[in-house]
């Protein structure tokens, strides 16, 4: 009895170990319209990234979004604005991930780059120039290169896998 | 009821696609400025299309840069590297389909490449490329 117990236990533990790395770190994206609107020019970044304060940031100058112009209709914009406060970071602290991120916030909300976001910047901190700047990466910006699950939402070291260098490992 | 739903055929039959309402639009626009303005153009579409300069990001792009030079092909966002479809819409059933969306991509794409909105006429001129392709 007492070796079936303990296999039971040895087995479960091999089950949530492996369950452990199915779970998102963040909420993934379940908005159309956002994927639709945000999702044509970059990865479609989960709300979850960046707190509501960075988003509403992020949202009152779509005139001039990193140096494009990402202008909305106004009834997408009210859409996709409130899409992304109802789903920010803190509102999703469930996610490891998001807690992090608002977390690591040093400001209320000045941060609109995912990328300059305190979370990130120390968990992107050991990786080679060369791997991020290279031709099929291009930027810290373009998360699903290297994330293979990043549409998931699964941010998480075993699914790095860095195109023309292979599995990261830190 | 049938008697309502004939004229209502016929009468949808008449307006046309959404890109010839639109490009018809902007034409009547174009006449208000030069009233002897005949037809859009689809080489100087071309110019337009393919041409570069400096952009919104300060970069030298042209539509080209993320549209690629063949529309029957899909192509590369230039700084992101998504994946963009096709823009020809005898390859991809979709492209110029609706009001909304070309209005929004022409604003944005004009504001990107050429740091200005496009005029009407350009508009016509670039909208007839992309449809020759």
């Amino acid at each position: 009895m007492k070796t079936i117990f303990i296999f039971i236990l040895l087995i479960s533990s091999l089950v949530a170990s492996e369950y452990k790395s199915k779970v998102a770190g963040v909420a993934p994206v379940n908005n159309s319209l956002y994927i639709k609107e945000c999702g044509a020019c970059h990865f479609a970044y989960q709300p979850g990234l960046l707190p509501s304060n960075s988003w509403k940031k992020m949202m009152s100058n779509l005139e001039s979004h990193f140096g494009a112009d990402a202008t909305l209709a106004q009834e997408d914009f009210v859409a996709i604005s409130q899409y992304l406060e109802q789903n920010s970071a803190e509102k999703a602290y469930a996610y490891k991930r998001s807690y992090k991120i608002a977390n690591s916030m040093r400001d209320d909300g000045t941060i609109i780059a995912i990328s300059k976001t305190p979370y990130f910047i120390k968990e992107h901190k050991g990786i080679p120039k060369k791997y991020i700047e290279q031709e099929s990466v291009k930027g810290l910006f373009n998360c699903i290169a290297c994330h293979t699950t990043a549409q998931k939402g699964i941010y998480s070291e075993r699914d790095i896998l860095i195109p023309n260098y292979g599995r990261w490992d830190d | 009821m049938k008697n309502l739903l004939i004229p209502a055929i016929i009468a949808s039959l008449s307006f046309g696609s959404v890109i010839e309402n639109y490009l018809t639009d902007l034409k009547n626009e174009v006449i208000k400025e030069k009233p002897n303005f005949k037809s859009f153009d689809i080489k100087r579409g071309e110019e337009i299309f393919t041409s570069k300069h400096i952009g919104k990001k300060g970069k030298e792009i042209s539509c080209s840069s993320c549209h690629g030079v063949d529309l029957t092909k899909s192509h590369e966002n230039f700084f992101t590297a998504k994946v963009i479809e096709p823009l020809s819409p005898n390859t991809n059933k979709k492209r110029l389909t609706q009001k909304k969306e070309i209005d929004k991509w022409l604003k944005r794409n004009f504001n990107d490449v050429y740091n200005r909105e496009g005029t009407p006429k350009e508009k016509g001129d670039v909208l007839s490329f992309i449809m020759s392709k």
